[in-house]
């Protein structure tokens, strides 16, 4: 577990950008915290949905990237200031008022980085 | 010394100061004279600060027990940073991360009943009052030595610090701490998130900046990895708005891990433009304070390392582990003497836009001079060539250069020059500015044109106006390293020189002198001590000893400590890098099971069942291994049998991401069928305890080489030893009883060790005990045979005599 604090980590969530699409939902991030590498999704939970990497898709600087194809030896950059948008699919998650989101990634450097934030729809 | 800052600088007895620093480990280069010797290095590279940190755990071993004489005496180390010259930036933690073991917290308090380190556990904040009385303790100890030297410009309270709520109770509590205990200087601390964290806390805020932490990283090709640092100006403005910036740590190296890619590989990756693109961006954005991190590399002698790294701690600094400049040396000599000849403490940006695919450009408004700077970075794999509105810019691939703008000189005006300048001597009616020959560059001059800067050594050009003059000296890049400031004079063509004025020469050599009275002198220079010093020797005799005796059946281990059910080294009170467990075992038994860390052997009735490498990191996490062995009668040859397991423990955690303890030793020990085992306990080698028997066990193994020293006046070396042709798995060497390294072959991280100049004497004794696996001893008698062929070489890494 990386000792980045909890209230760092969140910032890189874009409040109020929880969307409930068809069968899945979108969120955005930005990163605020330095420039970086993703190396892995290991999955995104809204409320009880667990999404698995194969699920979850990644735009990012122009590219649309499926989550299972971010690896180690295959990481994403994320600049400083870069933002992107998560889209999971297959199974509805979002809920009217408070959903809890967890999203759990790689960092070459930083190992395992988990996002916790509450947002309203 | 009165000490106070504003939004610029620091101001140092009403001056500002550009505070030029370098991080310095005095545990890693241990005793007066080796840190004199740097300090005298960095003044000479025109540094003019060194950055200290003060490692708790090393001066305290024992809880109540503080040790400040001998090669740990500190007073010494500031003493000799004093007569250097060098302001003390001081940093003594609690905790400072450093990759020392533990952090740099004692291990006698990392167990502790009612002790939280560093009040969290986690991220999350738990305050411990009595983790704070031992804090108060160390600074008891630590603080009165710091204060008795005037020249401590800046102090830190922790390092790296950040909890999920950020409850700030323990900053002000260490804050009041150094206030209430005499420190008067300002106070900071070093935040690795670059998020503003403890600004409202301290006097000035600070930062650390590590754009290149993965090896495996192409810095060149991911040149966003300078995005923090392109911003950082707005960051510490938004942070603290009335203090200087002031970059903490700022990367000028790395260190290297056991699983890692070796040092040749990060200094070649890094090469002298990093060094040159950090320090100049830095400057882009208005920092007054930066502290290289590392000035100068060490080593990770005894027990000083945390688990990550091995026993060079070299970092790629620019002096490096042996004490020999590197390339990146001469790069920040040219800056650190740039920042001597212009005085950089106040500066304001200026709006300027331009935009090119991998060009960072800024502006700075010289308060002082009263002119601008353009800073280039070019992060392009080819060269650039780049139009300004006031001049052109020629760039090398990863090149970043600081060109004038309108800077009016005693007998001209530079008006715009992309030949960039080196050093500055000058007087009232009189100055020399020494550039870097370019043959690309050029220095526009008001009123007199375009000056080339294609030029050959010491070609130079007067320029008059108003009785005042200033000349240009063209130096080549590889003169310009060799060249060395001296407050008012400038030697060329040494290798290094010393603050008195004594230069350095590996060859026979012409050594120049340029002051603005004398002009130029020049000395020849005989090296005539030196031998072909480069081919190592191999050592072909050395005694060999079987040193494990705690192995031997009947071994007498009546005086060792009965431990209880928790076998782990924290909760036994033992914290050598060597544990030793005996105990007896039925013949009953089917199976033992156990978790050592790090590395571990097992041994029944004097036979080694088990050899293993247990160290193993994963995504950043010690990967933990239980291992059973399955037992027969074959091993269970007695009623009653004799079980003995060493295991080495290659640190604690260093405790920035993970815990500083984790357990260490025998963490876990079951048998099958289950029956109590009685362990009883000690720590450290046979020779270290002067247990000097010889035993009837081959598993450990003592060489034994001596060798001589002759020591010159006004020689510098730096000797080491070779173990690259060397076959065994695992050594710990030991220079005249002292623990200088540890060789694990898997790794092929280091096979080279500095033999340290401190621990030197005319006659040396240099152990390597060898722990081989038991697959590779065919016969006690035969294993001794074959070492007798064993391949290790001592070598001068560096020599250079000394002229005065």
């Amino acid at each position: 577990m990386v000792v980045v604090p909890e209230f760092l980590i969140r910032r890189v969530y874009k409040k109020g950008s929880l969307k409930k699409l068809e069968n899945g939902a979108s969120l955005e991030l930005k990163n605020v915290l330095g420039p970086g590498f993703i190396s892995g999704f290991n999955f995104v939970k809204i409320n009880d949905v667990v999404f698995e990497p194969k699920d979850v898709k990644f735009i990012t600087g122009g590219k649309e990237l499926a989550g299972d194809c971010v690896s180690e030896a295959e990481p994403v950059a994320f600049r400083l200031g870069q933002e992107g948008l998560l889209i999971m699919s297959g199974k509805d998650c979002v809920v009217q008022g408070t959903n809890k989101i967890v999203i759990e990634v790689m960092n070459p450097e930083a190992g395992k980085v988990q996002l916790t934030v509450d947002d309203t729809v | 010394m009165e000490i106070s800052f504003d939004k610029y600088s620091l101001i140092i007895d009403g001056k500002r100061v550009f505070i030029k620093s370098g991080a310095f480990h005095y545990f890693r280069t241990p005793g007066y004279e080796m840190a004199l010797d740097r300090f005298m290095k960095m003044k000479a590279g025109g540094y003019n600060t060194v950055d200290i940190y003060f490692n708790w755990n090393y001066h305290s071993q024992k809880q109540g027990e503080y040790d400040f004489t001998g090669v740990k005496d500190v007073r010494k180390v500031l003493q000799a940073a004093k007569e250097t010259g060098l302001f003390i930036i001081a940093r003594p933690g609690p905790f400072i991360n450093g990759e020392v073991n533990a952090g740099g917290l004692p291990f006698w308090l990392l167990k502790m009943e009612d002790v939280i380190p560093r009040n969290r556990i986690g991220t999350e904040y738990r305050y411990s009052e009595k983790y704070m009385r031992y804090i108060e303790e160390w600074y008891d100890n630590i603080i009165p030595i710091i204060r008795d030297f005037d020249n401590v410009i800046l102090f830190q309270i922790e390092n790296e610090y950040a909890t999920d709520t950020m409850e700030e109770d323990y900053m002000r509590t260490l804050y009041k701490m150094a206030r209430d205990k005499g420190i008067t200087c300002p106070i900071f601390h070093n935040d690795a998130y670059f998020a503003g964290l403890w600004a409202d806390v301290v006097d000035i805020y600070a930062l650390d900046l590590y754009p290149y932490i993965n090896p495996n990283q192409n810095w060149k090709q991911d040149n966003f990895c300078f995005d923090t640092l392109d911003n950082v100006e707005d960051i510490f403005r938004n942070a603290k708005e009335n203090s200087p910036p002031f970059i903490a740590e700022m990367q000028s190296g790395w260190f290297d891990k056991w699983d890692g890619s070796g040092y040749k590989h990060i200094r070649d990756a890094l090469g002298d433009e990093h060094i040159n693109i950090m320090t100049k961006t830095a400057l882009s954005q208005g920092v007054t304070l930066f502290n290289h991190y590392m000035v100068a590399g060490g080593t990770s002698w005894d027990d000083l390392a945390c688990d990550e790294v091995y026993t060079s701690y070299e970092f790629t600094a620019p002096i490096d582990e042996f004490g020999i400049p590197q390339s990146n040396f001469f790069k920040a000599k040219e800056i650190n003497y740039f920042l001597d000849s212009f005085d950089f403490t106040s500066t304001d940006p200026v709006p300027f836009e331009f935009s090119q695919e991998n060009i960072y450009t800024k502006l700075r408004h010289d308060n002082i001079n009263n002119c601008d700077w353009l800073f280039v970075r070019n992060m392009n794999k080819n060269t650039a060539d780049l139009e300004f509105e006031f001049g052109n810019v020629y760039l090398k691939p990863y090149d970043m250069k600081i060109c004038p703008v309108n800077l009016k000189l005693k007998g001209c005006e530079i008006e715009f020059s992309d030949v960039e300048i080196f050093a500055r001597l000058f007087d009232e009616d009189e100055e020399v500015l020494f550039m870097i020959a370019d043959k690309n560059a050029q220095i526009r001059l008001k009123q007199h044109g375009i000056i080339s800067g294609d030029r050959k050594d010491f070609d130079n050009l007067t320029f008059e106006n108003q009785g005042k003059r200033t000349q240009f000296v063209f130096l080549t890049k590889h003169l310009a390293d060799k060249s060395w400031m001296l407050k008012d004079k400038l030697i060329f063509n040494a290798d290094y020189v010393l603050p008195n004025g004594a230069a350095a020469l590996e060859r026979n050599g012409d050594v120049a002198y340029y002051d603005l009275k004398h002009k130029f002198a020049k000395k020849y220079c005989v090296v005539n001590e030196f031998k072909d010093y480069h081919k190592p020797e191999i050592i072909e005799n050395f005694d060999i000893d079987f040193c494990a005796p705690e192995i031997d059946l009947h071994y007498d281990y009546s005086n060792w400590r009965k431990i209880g059910s928790e076998t782990d080294s924290l909760s036994c009170g033992l914290y050598d890098e060597f544990v030793w467990y005996k105990g007896q075992i039925p013949d009953n038994l089917e199976e033992i099971t156990l978790s050592a860390r790090h590395l571990f052997a097992v041994y029944i009735n004097g036979k080694e069942v088990l050899n293993r490498n247990s160290y193993k990191i994963e995504k950043l996490q010690e990967v933990p291994e239980t291992i059973s062995i399955p037992l027969d009668k074959h091993i269970l040859s007695e009623d009653i049998n004799e079980l003995t397991i060493l295991v080495q423990n290659l640190g604690f955690d260093k405790g920035f991401s993970g815990d500083t303890n984790s357990p260490r030793g025998l963490v876990t020990f079951e048998t099958r069928p289950q029956v109590p085992v009685e362990f009883y306990v000690c720590e450290k080698l046979s020779i270290e305890r002067g247990d000097l028997r010889e035993s009837d066990n081959p598993y450990l193994t003592k060489i034994t080489v001596n060798f001589d020293i002759d020591f010159k006046n006004d020689v510098f070396f730096a000797k080491y030893l070779s173990l690259e042709n060397f076959w065994y798995r695992r050594a710990t060497i030991f220079l005249n009883g002292v623990k200088i390294g540890r060789y694990i072959k898997r790794t092929r991280v280091q096979d080279k060790f500095y033999l340290i100049n401190e621990f030197l004497k005319p006659h040396n004794t240099l152990e390597i005990v060898i722990w081989e696996k038991d697959r590779n001893i065919k016969s006690p008698w035969g294993f001794k045979s074959d070492m007798k062929n064993v391949i290790i070489q001592i070598g001068t890494q560096k020599m250079y005599q000394l002229f005065k």
